[in-house]
């Protein structure tokens, strides 16, 4: 007998690791979704700092960061299903509070694509949370993983760079309708961190969510120290502010502590909230 | 007494409806609805479409297939449900009320489905957003029974009923804006779902609406013939063998199940309760209500179409189907509206 | 015959009619007669069987409140007009009530065709009934009666806003009905006309009726007088026609 003995235990260890090479392959190219839509601009940022852009075919027309993103019609809000479908994705990044997203998703997935509903986070470790399972979902759990211990370390050390033991009192602006945010928002913890003391929580009301309207003359006798102007970007100023009546007299005015809020920075919960927590940093420093 | 013959006059006097156009109307709805399933985003073939429907071999599978039964279909039969439900309802409102421009969100309808609408969804948490078509639809019947109870007088003068219709939708206005104005997270949701959308339509929501608008419809279109003595004094209607009152009732209780049912299914869609029963009576000259069957035919294939366009002008976006309404509907309302001036000079 | 008695209309806290009791005979032409707000329309009403009433009102024996047996037609004093409805179309609804609601037979379109041409609407008949002159809105209104075939026919000031020519002519395509045996009821303020037409006369003054018989008896009575406060004049012509007119002078 010729000594096919060995020869048939390598074939056949061969083709074992042959077919378990090939299996697992498989099982990555299934959980690591190669045409990912994201109708959330905070999740198109997150998936590109995660490492998972090449895996992204189109993102929402609010998504403009990063730039390389591909940009669409799309919209976040009002997802419409079938416009969806023409991309044949394998994944689709929805916002929970976009119009029907329930049954948005419903459909999608009878439609055998995968859904993955994403909400805005309600403080800093959900956030970290939430990019971790995109990390997850889309197969890039080291990369997230990096992003959020970066995000971690570099957040910390603008919180302790900027954390101030004086008492600041400031106003965050949302609109000219004076409508600002609380301590129980996302928003408002961000400043809390900072140990800044936030006009508007005295003024919460049980159904204002966190977002309560306060009043002129309320603005003025609370005397901030620092204005945030989140509605900079639609053309508030120092100069618009100066002619409300009776601001001029502010602490805020009176020492130019009127900082302007960049465009979108601040509504994003994704690896930018670095950015935002280190020019919040910067203007308290500012601060005379 | 003493009859002139005249020669040969058998029948004369033009029929009063001719109902080849109720023919043409429900041929019109089915080729509209064709269309309306194969076109969109994603191209659906024809043929494919017809075997698919009819269980024939050789029709869509897969994705495309439940893109047709699960998604289009669905909203395609929505948007006829509610086409019509409306359509009727407004062209039964408007001889009720004798008034051309009533439409069935008067009585407060309107505004009751919105405050509805407005308390599911600042109510606590997201539990009852799946209600929100059960609360829209009592708002509106709600609305609708305020009014009837305030106005008391409704058997004597249908005016005033309109009158504190008037007066119990401003107030659900006011009430809903100032919840809104309290829970401004709503606002978007809210918004949106009075400009009406169609856009998730499933089976389940077919299902319910069609129940009550279909009883709705058959009950007016039962009595429709009866209706046009509505049009006279409550004497002279009497005199003829109806029973005025009791038909009002009727009438107004079943356009108003048909409004509420369309609105907590779809949100408020202007526009076409005014625009096609006139449209409808404009080109048959007719303005008897045994063309109900019609206008409501016509309502359906209307909706339809403009869903259609809602899915399609704008792609990828949507447009809110009370846009398209309003912008097809009102150019079409004026031209109606100006050959009907001439026509009464 | 109908027969009212101890007829009694109260609407809110009013009463409009009051004490009521009298007989009109089958096939004649009976007018009510009396000044503005006497009750004659509410009279009109209740013969009807649309108006809620105390008493009794009876038609050949039979109740009439909300009674839908009988084929009566109603000629209102100021009708609603369908705006955008033909004239062959407001005509056919009066056949309705032998039809049944929105089934015109051949038949019932031969008559109306037929009636169309007897008062002279026949070119008409694709108009607008809103578009309608006063005089040939009456006759359309007449006409939808016609058509329907009716035992009893109530005409509520039939001829108020016509011309002296369109009033007679609508009067005489009503006394036609008389041929047919139809029983005749109006209300008319001209009470000459009146006289002219009718052979029974009811005088209406404050809901109550002060007298009820022939026109030659009811002319020339005193309570005809009374009912207007003494502000008429009656007179009679070589012809014999009466001829009633208001005093100039209404100080008396």
């Amino acid at each position: 007998m010729f000594k096919a003995k060995p020869a048939l235990i390598r074939l056949a260890v061969a083709t074992l690791a042959f077919s378990l090479l090939a299996l697992n392959s498989t099982q990555a190219a299934t959980t690591m979704p190669k045409r990912i839509i994201s109708l959330s601009p905070s999740a198109t940022e997150i998936l590109y700092a995660i490492g998972a852009g090449s895996q992204v075919i189109a993102v929402d027309d609010l998504s403009n960061y990063p730039s390389k993103a591909p940009i669409t019609k799309l919209s976040a809000f009002s997802p419409n299903v079938e416009a969806l479908l023409n991309y044949k994705p394998d994944l689709i990044i929805l916002n929970a509070d976009a119009t029907k997203a329930v049954e948005v998703k419903a459909a999608l997935e009878k439609l055998k694509i995968k859904v993955f509903l994403e909400s805005a986070p309600l403080d800093l470790s959900q956030a970290y949370l939430e990019i971790t399972a995109l990390g997850r979902a889309t197969g890039k759990i080291s990369g997230a993983q990096n992003v959020v211990s970066e995000m971690k370390s570099k957040i910390s050390a603008a919180v302790k760079k900027g954390k101030t033991t004086k008492k600041l009192t400031f106003f965050h602006e949302l609109d000219n309708t004076l409508y600002s945010a609380t301590s129980d928002t996302f928003i408002g913890k961000v400043y809390k961190d900072f140990n800044l003391i936030n006009i508007a929580d005295p003024a919460a009301t049980a159904d204002s969510a966190g977002y309560p309207q306060l009043q002129s003359e309320y603005v003025i006798k609370s005397n901030p120290k620092i204005i945030f102007l989140a509605d900079a970007q639609y053309g508030e100023s120092t100069e618009t502010l100066s002619k409300r009546a009776g601001w001029n007299g502010i602490a805020a005015m009176k020492n130019k502590s009127i900082v302007a809020l960049p465009e979108d920075i601040p509504s994003r919960w994704g690896p930018r909230l670095v950015d935002f927590y280190e020019f919040i940093a910067t203007s308290i420093a500012k601060v005379k | 007494m003493k009859i002139l013959k005249s020669k040969g006059h058998e029948s004369v006097l033009a029929p009063i409806w001719n109902w080849k156009i109720t023919a043409f109307a429900a041929a019109l709805l089915f080729f509209v609805g064709i269309m309306a399933i194969s076109f969109g985003p994603v191209s659906l073939g024809f043929t494919q479409i017809i075997k698919t429907l009819f269980g024939l071999p050789g029709g869509l599978t897969g994705q495309d297939r439940t893109l047709l039964i699960d998604l289009r279909l669905p909203r395609a039969l929505l948007a006829a449900l509610v086409g019509a439900a409306l359509a009727t309802s407004g062209a039964v409102y408007q001889t009720v009320f004798r008034n051309p421009l009533a439409d069935p969100y008067l009585l407060g309808a309107a505004a009751g489905a919105g405050l509805g609408a407005t308390i599911a969804l600042t109510s606590a948490g997201a539990d009852l957003y799946s209600l929100l078509p059960i609360f829209a639809f009592f708002g509106a019947i709600l609305a609708v029974l305020i009014s009837f109870f305030i106005s008391g007088k409704f058997f004597a003068e249908p005016n005033s009923l309109l009158l504190s219709g008037i007066a119990v939708g401003s107030f659900a206005t006011a009430v809903q804006t100032y919840l809104q104005q309290r829970n401004s997270s709503s606002l978007r949701p809210v918004y949106s779902w009075i400009l009406g959308e169609l856009t998730v339509a499933n089976w389940q929501v077919v299902t319910w609406s069609s129940i009550y608008i279909l009883i709705a419809l058959i009950i007016l279109i039962t009595v429709s013939k009866q209706l046009d003595g509505l049009m006279l004094t409550d004497e002279e209607a009497y005199s003829l063998g109806i029973n005025p009152n009791k038909l009002r009732v009727i009438a107004v209780v079943a356009a108003t199940l048909a409004t509420a049912t369309a609105v907590s299914a779809s949100g408020l869609i202007g526009f076409v309760g005014i625009v096609v029963p006139h449209l409808v009576r404009g080109i048959t000259h007719r303005v008897t209500n045994r063309g109900l069957l019609t206008i409501a035919l016509v309502g359906a294939s209307f909706l339809v179409l403009a869903d259609l366009g809602a899915r399609t002008l704008l792609s990828p976006a949507e447009l809110p189907i009370g846009v398209i309404t309003a912008f097809v509907g009102a150019p079409f309302f004026l031209v109606v509206l100006r050959k009907k001036r001439l026509v009464t000079q | 015959m109908i027969k009212i008695e101890d007829l009694n209309v109260r609407v809110g806290q009013r009463n409009i009619l009051a004490d009521i009791n009298i007989e009109i005979e089958d096939g004649k032409w009976t007018c009510l007669v009396g000044p503005n707000g006497a009750g004659k329309t509410t009279l009109l009403k209740s013969l009807l069987g649309s108006q809620a009433y105390s008493g009794s009102i009876t038609d050949s024996g039979v109740e009439v409140f909300k009674n839908h047996d009988r084929n009566v037609a109603f000629v209102p004093q100021h009708p609603q007009i369908p705006i955008g409805m033909s004239v062959s179309e407001y005509v056919m609804l009066g056949r309705s009530k032998r039809d049944g609601w929105g089934n015109e037979s051949n038949k019932s379109r031969n008559l109306v065709a037929d009636i169309l041409q007897v008062t002279g609407l026949f070119g008409m008949q694709s108009q607008f009934v809103s578009q309608l002159s006063g005089g040939e809105m009456q006759r359309a209104l007449i006409a939808r009666a016609l058509v329907q075939e009716p035992t009893l026919i109530l005409l509520d000031e039939p001829t108020s806003a016509l011309d002296l020519h369109h009033q007679i002519a609508v009067l005489n395509n009503i006394e036609l009905l008389k041929e047919r045996g139809v029983t005749i009821i109006s209300t008319m303020h001209d009470i000459t006309l009146a006289a002219m037409y009718a052979e029974q006369i009811v005088v209406m003054h404050q809901g109550k009726v002060l007298l009820s018989g022939t026109s030659d008896f009811v002319i020339h009575s005193p309570e005809l007088k009374t009912a207007f406060e003494n502000r008429i004049n009656v007179f009679t012509l070589d012809s014999g026609r009466p001829v009633i007119v208001a005093k100039k002078d209404l100080s008396n």
